[in-house]
């Protein structure tokens, strides 16, 4: 996984288009990188992957794979599927029903003689771990995750400059999944392509991808690593889409007495800023937002903290709802001094055990991981 | 047993099979899957011969094919062709008689594949032709088949438009279906018997078989 200046243009991708539906975007993925495009169903995601396999000519873009341009609308050029050498496992497979997993997997090979065909088809479902009987039998009578591994294995047997997947894992059990999971890890140890992945689910997205598209309506909204994304989302749609639960709304109120810092007036829903006196953090200050700008802000799960512990600002809070879910323990706390507001919480060790439904405890925001982002009057990306 | 009419009948039926054939997977494909305006005007033609009465189409391409008309005066001035009370009318009657027959259950047989199979084939790196043999033939070859059988036992029995355009000319235009027609009328009702009994037992035979074939390929996927 090099991040060099050719390897991360082993994909590049800048689509632009209004018609039949918004697509526009403009993202890199390196050689042996893995790339998660994310975002709710109608985000573009299928419709991404469907023009960087030449299923969808855009109306304008560019693709650029390996150095070899798929497509570029400026000088014409658009390759059909069948001249890009792409690798494309469907949402449902998309498995030849006629055609045993064998022979669904020569079919990606027609260029070669037959015997050899049969022989690639082989060592490429002995790869995924099929074994030899399955290896004959059509896709009706295998199971989800045995059809999901002919699927890919089909995809490779292209020999792909890129590999495209599409929500690979939302069909298959529990079990499977972690199967393939592993299959996936290993696959890109193996191959040095660039590697795409659509999924609407963000845990697995983060478990598997070193960094995120995210896509809404259409359009990319914020790309990059995982963690990046959590810790400073775009705006308040990318921080609701990435499942930023501990997202607010506040006023910047200008620069704290320290350097490097600002305070940030924490507001309502409602507008009203609480009983009393106003809530004031302190958080890090970018210098970008100007005195008195509405903003909204989010602090991720591990920027809460239980316990006071003498330093900062503790906030006094009440768990208003506390779900113990297996091994792991979803909680609300409201804020005592503005019942308006709650945190959300996901505990896990033995931190869960004392949580209980109206338990008072203390709470502290880590300020450094507190992320303001200024709030426009209209989201700046979606336009229909 | 009028066994010049029965070989007629088939020689018939296997010639309107042989030219349909083609035509009507092409049709049967194309209307899968193209969309476009008046689509179902076009699709309302082909099933016209289905519920329009033999004996009006067979009217009409008499008036439109016959010496009298246009085309049919042209065709024997020019060509010496004659398309009215002969083999060659009455194949084209019945070829006009079995579009239905062939179009619809390809046309349907086309449109139960999933889309997304042919773009999983141009991914493999499939041409449009390899594409079709390789994947959409396969796959829609047991509608193509029960449209072939359709159409060859639909053609043995056809009795008004062949009369219409063809006649009874023993050896030339009088199919089974005449014949028998032709052995009520003088009373010679067992010979109808025995022909009737044999068409039915030809036509649930074939229909039977093709389902059984049917099912078996669709049971193997």
């Amino acid at each position: 996984m090099s991040g060099g200046g050719d390897a991360r243009r082993a994909l590049r991708v800048d689509i632009d288009q209004s018609e039949p539906m918004p697509l526009r975007g403009r993202f890199e993925c390196a050689a042996g990188e893995l790339l998660a495009l994310v975002g709710p169903s109608g985000a573009g995601k299928t419709s991404m992957l469907r023009v960087l396999a030449g299923l969808m000519r855009p109306q304008r873009g560019l693709i650029e794979v390996g150095g070899q341009l798929w497509c570029d609308s400026d000088q014409g050029v658009f390759l059909p599927p069948q001249r890009r050498h792409v690798g494309l496992v469907f949402q449902n497979y998309a498995l030849m029903p006629h055609l045993s997993a064998a022979d669904n997997v020569a079919l990606a090979m027609l260029h070669l003689p037959a015997a050899e065909r049969d022989a690639q088809a082989r060592r490429w479902l002995d790869h995924v771990r099929l074994s030899g009987e399955q290896q004959q039998r059509r896709p009706g009578t295998l199971s989800g995750g045995q059809q999901q591994r002919v699927a890919v294995a089909r995809a490779l047997a292209r020999e792909p400059k890129l590999l495209l997947l599409d929500e690979p894992f939302s069909a298959v059990d529990q079990m499977s999944r972690q199967g393939l999971y592993r299959l996936l890890a290993q696959l890109r140890s193996d191959l040095d392509i660039p590697i795409l992945l659509v999924t609407h689910d963000l845990n697995e997205a983060r478990l598997l991808a070193d960094r995120l598209v995210v896509m809404d309506a259409g359009a990319v909204l914020q790309e990059g690593p995982p963690e990046h994304i959590h810790r400073a989302p775009r705006n308040a749609r990318v921080a609701d889409l990435v499942g930023m639960h501990n997202r607010f709304q506040g006023v910047w109120v200008g620069p704290s007495g320290r350097a490097g810092w600002g305070l940030l007036k924490w507001v309502t829903e409602s507008g009203g800023e609480g009983e009393g006196e106003a809530m004031l953090l302190e958080v890090r200050d970018k210098g970008k937002i100007k005195p008195g700008q509405p903003v909204n802000w989010v602090v991720p799960g591990d920027g809460i903290l239980l316990g006071a512990d003498g330093s900062g600002q503790t906030l006094d809070a009440r768990v208003s709802d506390a779900r113990h879910l297996g091994e792991i323990t979803l909680a609300s706390l409201t804020l005592e001094r503005n019942p308006q507001i709650s945190l959300r919480i996901t505990l896990a060790g033995p931190q869960r055990q004392r949580i209980a439904n109206g338990d008072r405890l203390a709470v502290r925001l880590d300020s450094a991981l507190v992320h303001v982002m200024p709030l426009h009057p209209r989201p700046p990306a979606v336009t229909t | 047993m009028d066994w010049q009419a029965f070989s007629l009948s088939i020689e018939l039926a296997a010639v309107t099979l042989l030219v349909l054939l083609p035509f009507g997977v092409l049709a049967g494909r194309w209307l899968a899957r193209t969309r476009f305006y008046g689509k179902a005007w076009v699709e309302a033609f082909v099933v016209l011969p289905l519920v329009l009465p033999p004996t009006v189409l067979g009217y009409y391409l008499l008036v439109s094919l016959g010496a009298g008309s246009p085309l049919g005066r042209w065709l024997l001035d020019s060509f010496d062709v004659r398309l009215t009370f002969n083999f060659a009318g009455l194949l084209i009657a019945s070829l006009v008689f079995n579009i239905p027959f062939i179009v619809q259950p390809v046309q349907r047989a086309f449109e139960a594949i999933p889309g997304n199979l042919a773009e999983a084939a141009a991914v493999c790196g499939l041409s449009g032709w390899q594409t079709f043999w390789r994947v959409e033939l396969p796959l829609a070859w047991p509608g193509i088949l029960s449209a072939m059988v359709l159409t060859f036992v639909h053609t043995l029995g056809e009795f008004g438009v062949v009369l219409m355009m063809g006649g009874s000319i023993p050896g030339e235009t009088k199919t089974v279906a005449i014949s028998i027609y032709d052995r009520v009328q003088s009373f010679d009702l067992a010979g109808a018997d025995r022909m009737a009994l044999l068409l039915l037992l030809l036509s649930l035979g074939a229909v039977a078989a093709s389902f059984f074939a049917s099912a078996r390929l669709v049971a193997r996927r």
